[in-house]
């Protein structure tokens, strides 16, 4: 898990430190599109603390406490109309993202997951979840989760979240 | 019978004639009037309400730390940036509006409103990249003399835009080459977080162009300790505390950023109780009194976002800490967002993870009033 979490620091630190907006971009989607996932998206911004946040059931994709969570911050999709792999209907997915390494307690195995934000309707306002195992600030925006991920989007406007799996983590 | 008939009839009118002649006059027409704010008072605060559950209206609240009262509202959009003028004159917000509220064409603006009226006085149009993320005093920022404003551009590519706030138009735009976030210095000097954990300066001439640029040696471990973005003014610069609750104090009066020996805000027993803070504000300092005021809570990794259980007061010069407030005891939840008023009788303004804003003795720790519903997630507050 720490050798995939470098390997992708790495890389983003390098792509951060001397590309240009489209570039970076480009990069980016180099990186992320060997998954075969069309518009990769983000992960959202941030829901903080806050009050009331979702059930607690770890085999639940309706539940702030499943395994793919680990990192997500947002609503969860599959409260608002999506699944935890699908956008809501009249969404858009985000075509640049976020991406965490979770463990599935069911099969011992580290996943690389893709936080993808769905955009182009106003937040969704239930499930807030937000989880943020080895989230870092704003400086290492491809770590970070509260940056609005809808941002590239021609609807910028932030709904939920979904979480995908790209492929194990191999050691 | 018709003499009972005429007692029970004209008596109760003649009672009541008497009641009415009796009577107060009655009200005066009524003068519908806008309210004016009284003058200014150090013990205003500012509360950014992101409003999460529906963030195409977010807004910043004006709240009396002695009234108890609402003042008004500033309008903020979407996912807004806001910081204050350096004379206190301005709040400034830099936001996003969508052509058809929640969808359509995007508009980053930057909007000045004036806080004597709270009125939107002027407004400059953005490129389409301004950061959309939670609050930090860095967003959004002016130069010291308040000639230029700072707005940070992210894409997620990393550059800056520099503002003519008395003109209203963009100058220019620097590349930061991957670094984030603009803190200003000075008239002409601002520098950005860089993932490496150096400080990237910029030089500007008067014109806002580029003069030089230098990178700072790294002042702290992104891997290994991050630190918050969210700086905490002091009086020659910031404070950043560190996820570990390590604090790096940076001196950004000279010509390039100087770093103060880390001190930590825990003993070795602390920290093996996993104390650590954490908030979307994570700190506060008065600078007279030198005080540091911080969120403090039991967790491990991934918990850097929770909110404090205790508020733990520190002396900035001996190091030492000087009190812990929890706040569960006085009816509080997770305090997300903290700030202290910098006059002779200092207040802490702590608002909470179910938007609760209480005003706190900056001395004593006693509660003095818990603002209830005070907007939907008050994840930052500013004072001038």
């Amino acid at each position: 898990m720490r050798s995939l979490d470098q390997l992708f620091e790495h890389s983003t630190r390098a792509l951060a430190s001397r590309t240009s907006r489209r570039s970076l971009l480009g990069g980016l989607g180099r990186m992320l599109t060997g998954a075969a996932l069309l518009p990769l998206l983000p992960v959202d911004r941030g829901s903080r603390a806050r009050a009331e946040e979702v059930k607690m059931d770890p085999a639940s994709p309706e539940s702030c406490e499943y395994w793919k969570y680990c990192a997500i911050d947002g609503f969860l999709c599959s409260c608002c109309g999506g699944t935890a792999t699908s956008c809501p209907p009249g969404t858009s997915s985000s075509p640049i993202t976020w991406v965490g390494t979770c463990s599935n307690p069911n099969d011992a195995r580290n996943y690389i997951v893709s936080y993808n934000d769905c955009c182009g309707k106003t937040s969704c306002g239930h499930c807030d979840c937000n989880r943020n195992e080895r989230e870092k600030p704003m400086y290492r925006p491809s770590r970070n989760n509260d940056l609005n991920w809808c941002m590239a989007n021609a609807d910028a406007n932030y709904h939920c979240t979904v979480s995908v799996i790209m492929g194990v983590a191999e050691k | 019978m018709r003499a009972r008939y005429v007692v029970s009839v004209a008596l109760p009118c003649l009672l009541l004639a008497g009641r009415v002649l009796g009577a107060s006059p009655p009200l005066p027409p009524e003068q519908l009037t806008i309210e004016k704010l009284p003058a200014r008072s150090p013990h205003w605060v500012y509360v950014y309400d992101d409003a999460f559950d529906n963030e195409i209206d977010a807004r910043v609240h004006l709240f009396d730390g002695d009234g108890y009262r609402r003042l008004g509202q500033i309008d903020a959009g979407f996912n807004p940036s806001v910081n204050i003028s350096p004379d206190g004159s301005t709040t400034v917000v830099a936001t996003t509006y969508f052509a058809r509220g929640s969808r359509g064409a995007r508009t980053d603006v930057v909007e000045f409103t004036d806080n004597t009226t709270l009125a939107v006085t002027r407004e400059i149009v953005l490129p389409s990249k301004r950061i959309q993320t939670t609050p930090t005093p860095f967003n959004i920022a002016y130069s010291a003399d308040g000639h230029f404003l700072f707005a940070s551009y992210l894409t997620p590519a990393a550059s800056f835009g520099i503002l003519d706030p008395q003109h209203g138009t963009v100058l220019a735009e620097i590349d930061t080459a991957g670094c984030a976030l603009v803190i200003p210095s000075g008239s002409y000097r601002v520098s950005s977080m860089c993932e490496s954990g150096r400080l990237l300066t910029v030089t500007l001439d008067a014109q806002a162009h580029e003069v030089s640029r230098a990178m700072s040696e790294p002042f702290f471990d992104a891997d290994k300790d991050p630190v918050f973005a969210q700086g905490i003014a002091t009086e020659h610069g910031y404070a950043f505390l560190s996820f570990l609750g390590e604090v790096h104090e940076v001196d950004f009066s000279g010509a390039q950023p100087q770093f103060a020996p880390t001190w930590s805000l825990l003993s070795a027993a602390e920290k093996a109780q996993s104390w650590r803070p954490g908030a979307e504000q994570v700190g506060a300092i008065q600078r007279a009194l030198h005080r540091l005021y911080v969120p403090m809570h039991r967790g491990g990794e991934g918990t850097h976002k929770d909110g404090g259980t205790e508020i733990w007061v520190f002396d900035l010069t001996s190091h030492r800490r000087l009190a812990r407030w929890p706040v569960h005891s006085e009816g509080l939840t997770a305090v997300v967002a903290i700030q202290v008023s910098q006059d002779s009788a200092p207040i802490v303004f702590a608002s909470t993870a179910t938007a609760q804003l209480a005003v706190i003795d900056a001395l004593t720790g006693r509660v003095r009033h818990i603002e209830k519903h005070l907007g939907q997630t008050p994840w930052q507050l500013l004072n001038p």
